[in-house]
């Protein structure tokens, strides 16, 4: 009997001490029950999710594919072994081909078929246009040049994350009997994007041109939230700007803050509404859609989507809305990357971000890329740029 | 795994705190090597054998240390010493062998290579295995006190190993000494008021980790990417003070962490910081920042060396050594070993001259401690000779190339980061801390940390830029 009593009392002590206990602890208990509450209602940090293992798994996949990394990021300048791949895909590229076209814009008319030889003339070329392919285009199409969007193929690696595909090929700059223009090219131009084109504004010495951008950007985001004016460092609407000022050239440049957003069709669905609009508002605009810079080899990661496969996927949606005639591709990526399409690690800190010094070669790049906008646009967009551009610090 | 990770928030740490306080008493180290074991194998799959192997040869080196000889009438101290000596030697040997095989073997071959304009050694490209550099000292700590006879007795092998592996220490310090943990490794209470005060200093940890280190982290990135060389003095300024409120948030920040999980689990771990800014003189900074380094180098180089007791030419040639070895500790790299001396060099100086006078001042040894301390975290931060030389000349006005970013990009920084800067100089200073330590029981501090949790996952779940600095050490 006595035991059974002193039992009870220990077990009375116990509980209370352990109620003390939880009473002298509302922080852990309310980190406890946050938690768990966290735990059931978000998918990210809920027990739901299980990202890490899909990444290895991805990882995988790549390491047992021999030579494929090199193809896969590859740039414009490949690796002898790819050119024979993309001979293999040929065929496959003019059914290819078609998808794109259904895939543009304005389902683009089809072009002269690019023969084996232009194509390699493109390979040989650094990814700039082969100047005997310029030629041609002219004259087929003799009053109105017209670019064609090239990709440069090869045999996609299985990627399984949620986030993008390999797309199995390389966007390549639009083709097209580019002019050389001067610097004052730019000053009715405007450009929309990321950090990236934060750095154009502040380091490629293009003090006319306007600067929509800001860190982080998306497509997503650039006609739903306010953006930065960079003359005047003020937020702005820019679905009202590009009603109310006219501009002859706009430069969109976005992509790496999508490469972990939604996923690629997501962002080509968007993109062209983007430009649809742009094109509604815009009219006698020639709008340029630049690829997203490559990451460096030590940036570059295969086991999360910041890597080179996802900016070639995005880059390649983007550039299947080139249309040749006021939409085109301009892919600096040849200036700054390595034989295997990293970013040069001499060019870069963050492996992001090229050094200021080396938007001076981008500018040029811009420049040698220019097209001549149409007379009668020209025109009728002057004087609405005149009409518009007096308030413009509104 | 990172402390600020989902995966060590969210899986990890709950289901671990869960088998360890329900583990009984005897099975509770178990416990914590089994977890750190895990903890660490997650993110090092190969280097945990390292690890598991380097314990088990320390243990048997130490046994040895120990081992009694089984004839009574030799002379036993005599013997005894010798043995000591011989496994003292051998742990040496192995630990800092290993280290160096890891960490300095391509930065050696390729010195000597350069040197020598041959391939005499090859370059192995070995990666770090985490923590090497951390466990490695303690290890050594741990065998030289055995020497010493600070420890008196052999541990349990599951004790020893739990101690070298703890994983709240046991990726980025502090350097724990063994009979600062060895009570508690016998016996430790299990309260939920530890843990509760714990967790309360873990995410104090991980405020300042992932609010403010993190945040500021990416000033100095921008600077950075715009590239050395290009900057107006101003920029570059801003640039080297944003880097030293990372390094300080980063580290600090990690410290309490592992400060706050030690405590959850019934340990006492040393304190690794002491507002080092606050300094007034730079050897109080070093007695202020990353104390369990320097206190290691104090009393397993500099005091066996001689100290300062042997005439000051044997001092300087002390400091020297503990300072190239300091700079090379944290990097094998040739930058680190100019950082190192640097403070060799202030060190001597202040020791020589007008320390005492700088100490004793209210103004100028704040100002001389402020305006040195960044520019040697440039030298610290930036590992490429040619852009460190672009960058100190920056500091000092002086640019070999156009600036580019200038005094209007300045301004759009100090717009942009003005109020994260100066959250980062309230935190510099001892007051938040203080204010923290006084009302840590109320419920608005309570509600204060709740918040500060979960803005930080929420920032860990949005941000991908969530490194730590000293895990490359």
């Amino acid at each position: 009997m006595k035991k059974e009593k002193e039992k009870k009392q220990k077990k009375q002590r116990r509980n209370l001490q352990l109620k003390e206990n939880i009473y002298n602890s509302p922080y852990l208990i309310l980190i406890l029950l946050t938690s768990l509450a966290v735990m059931v209602c978000s998918d990210e940090i809920g027990f739901g999710a299980i990202p890490e293992q899909a990444q290895i798994f991805v990882w995988d996949a790549y390491a047992k594919m021999p030579g494929k990394q090199d193809a896969a990021m590859a740039s414009s300048e490949p690796a002898p072994e790819i050119g024979e791949d993309v001979n293999e895909v040929h065929t496959i590229q003019e059914d290819a081909r078609q998808e794109d076209s259904m895939t543009d814009l304005e389902g683009e008319t089809e072009n002269a078929g690019i023969c084996k030889e232009e194509n390699d003339d493109i390979l040989n070329d650094s990814g700039l246009p082969a100047d005997d392919a310029d030629a041609e285009n002219a004259e087929n199409t003799e009053e109105m040049p017209k670019g064609t969007t090239d990709f440069l193929y090869y045999e996609p690696v299985q990627i399984d994350s949620p986030y993008y595909k390999d797309a199995g090929k390389i966007a390549l700059t639009t083709t097209y009997p580019y002019t050389k223009e001067n610097i004052s090219y730019f000053n009715d131009a405007a450009f929309l994007g990321d950090s990236r084109t934060l750095g154009i504004s502040d380091y490629a010495g293009l003090e006319e041109a306007d600067f929509y951008c800001d860190s982080g950007m998306m497509i997503f985001k650039l006609l739903e939230e306010e953006i930065t004016y960079q003359k005047t460092g003020n937020k702005v609407d820019l679905t009202q700007v590009l009603q109310e000022k006219r501009y002859r050239k706009i430069y969109i440049m976005l992509g790496m803050n999508e490469l972990g957003y939604g996923n690629t069709e997501m962002y080509l669905k968007k993109y062209r509404e983007v430009l649809e609009k742009i094109r509604e508002w815009q009219p006698g605009a020639v709008v340029y859609v630049m690829a997203n810079l490559h990451v460096s080899r030590e940036k570059n990661n295969f086991e999360s989507e910041f890597n080179n496969i996802n900016i070639n996927d995005k880059n390649a949606a983007a550039a299947s809305l080139a249309n040749g005639t006021d939409i085109f591709y301009l892919d600096a990526n040849p200036l700054f990357t390595d034989e295997e399409g990293f970013l040069n690690a001499e060019l870069t800190f963050d492996g992001v971000h090229l050094y200021a010094q080396h938007y001076d070669v981008w500018r040029e790049f811009l420049l040698e890329h220019a097209v001549e906008v149409q007379d009668d646009v020209q025109e009728k967009g002057t004087e609405a740029y005149l009409e518009n551009g007096q308030d413009e610090n509104v | 795994m990172l402390f600020s990770s989902v995966e060590f928030l969210f899986r990890f740490l709950p289901v671990f705190m869960l088998c360890y306080l329900l583990a009984p008493a005897k099975y509770r180290n178990l416990a914590l090597l089994a977890g750190s074991l895990v903890f660490y194998g997650v993110g090092e799959p190969y280097f945990v054998l390292l690890l598991i192997f380097s314990v088990t040869v320390n243990y048997g080196i130490s046994k040895y240390m120990f081992w009694e000889p089984a004839s009574p009438q030799q002379n036993r101290l005599q013997k005894g010493k010798k043995r000591r000596r011989i496994a003292l030697w051998l742990s040496m040997f192995f630990n800092f062998g290993t280290l160096f095989v890891f960490k300095y073997w391509d930065f050696t071959a390729g010195t000597v290579n350069r040197l020598t304009g041959q391939d005499l050694m090859p370059v192995l490209r070995l990666a770090l295995p985490l923590g090497i550099s951390f466990y490695t000292f303690q290890m050594v700590s741990y065998q030289v006190d055995c020497y010493r006879g600070t420890i008196r007795e052999l541990p349990g092998f599951v004790s020893f190993a739990a101690y070298v592996s703890m994983f709240p220490q046991l990726i980025a310090g502090p350097i724990v000494r063994y009979d600062e943990v060895k009570d508690r490794m016998q016996d430790r209470k299990i309260r939920l008021r530890y843990v509760e005060n714990g967790l309360k200093l873990f995410t104090l940890g991980l405020g300042l980790k992932v609010l403010l280190a993190n945040q500021i982290g990416t000033l100095w990135n921008t600077i950075m990417s715009a590239g050395a060389g290009n900057l107006h003095a101003a920029v570059a300024w801003l640039g080297a003070i944003a880097y030293s409120f990372q390094i300080y948030f980063d580290f600090w920040g990690y410290s309490l962490m592992a400060m706050g999980l030690g405590r959850m689990l019934g340990f006492r771990i040393p304190q690794n910081f002491d507002h080092p800014y606050v300094s007034r003189s730079i050897s109080e900074f070093w007695r202020r920042w990353h104390i369990t380094l320097g206190r290691w180098f104090r009393e397993y180089v500099y005091i066996p060396m001689g100290g300062s007791r042997k005439g000051t030419g044997r001092t300087i040639w002390n400091l020297f050594v503990v300072w190239a070895l300091t700079g090379l500790w944290h990097g094998a790299d040739w930058n680190f070993v100019l950082w190192g001396l640097s403070f060799f060099v202030l060190l001597t100086i202040e020791k020589n001259s007008y320390g005492k006078r700088l100490e004793a001042s209210k103004v100028l040894g704040h100002l001389y401690t402020l305006i040195l301390i960044p520019i040697t975290w440039v030298i610290f931060a930036i590992t490429d000779g040619k852009q460190l030389m672009a960058y100190l000349a920056n500091l000092f006005g002086i640019h070999q190339n156009a600036v580019l970013v200038g005094i209007p990009q300045f301004m759009r920084y100090l717009e942009e980061y003005g109020i994260l800067l100066a959250v980062c100089v309230l935190f510099v200073t001892p007051f938040p801390i203080r204010w923290y330590d006084k009302w840590k029981d109320r419920w608005f501090v309570i509600m204060l940390l709740v918040g500060v949790f979960w803005f930080s996952v929420h920032e860990i779940m949005v941000g991908s830029n969530n490194p730590f600095l000293y895990f490359r050490f």
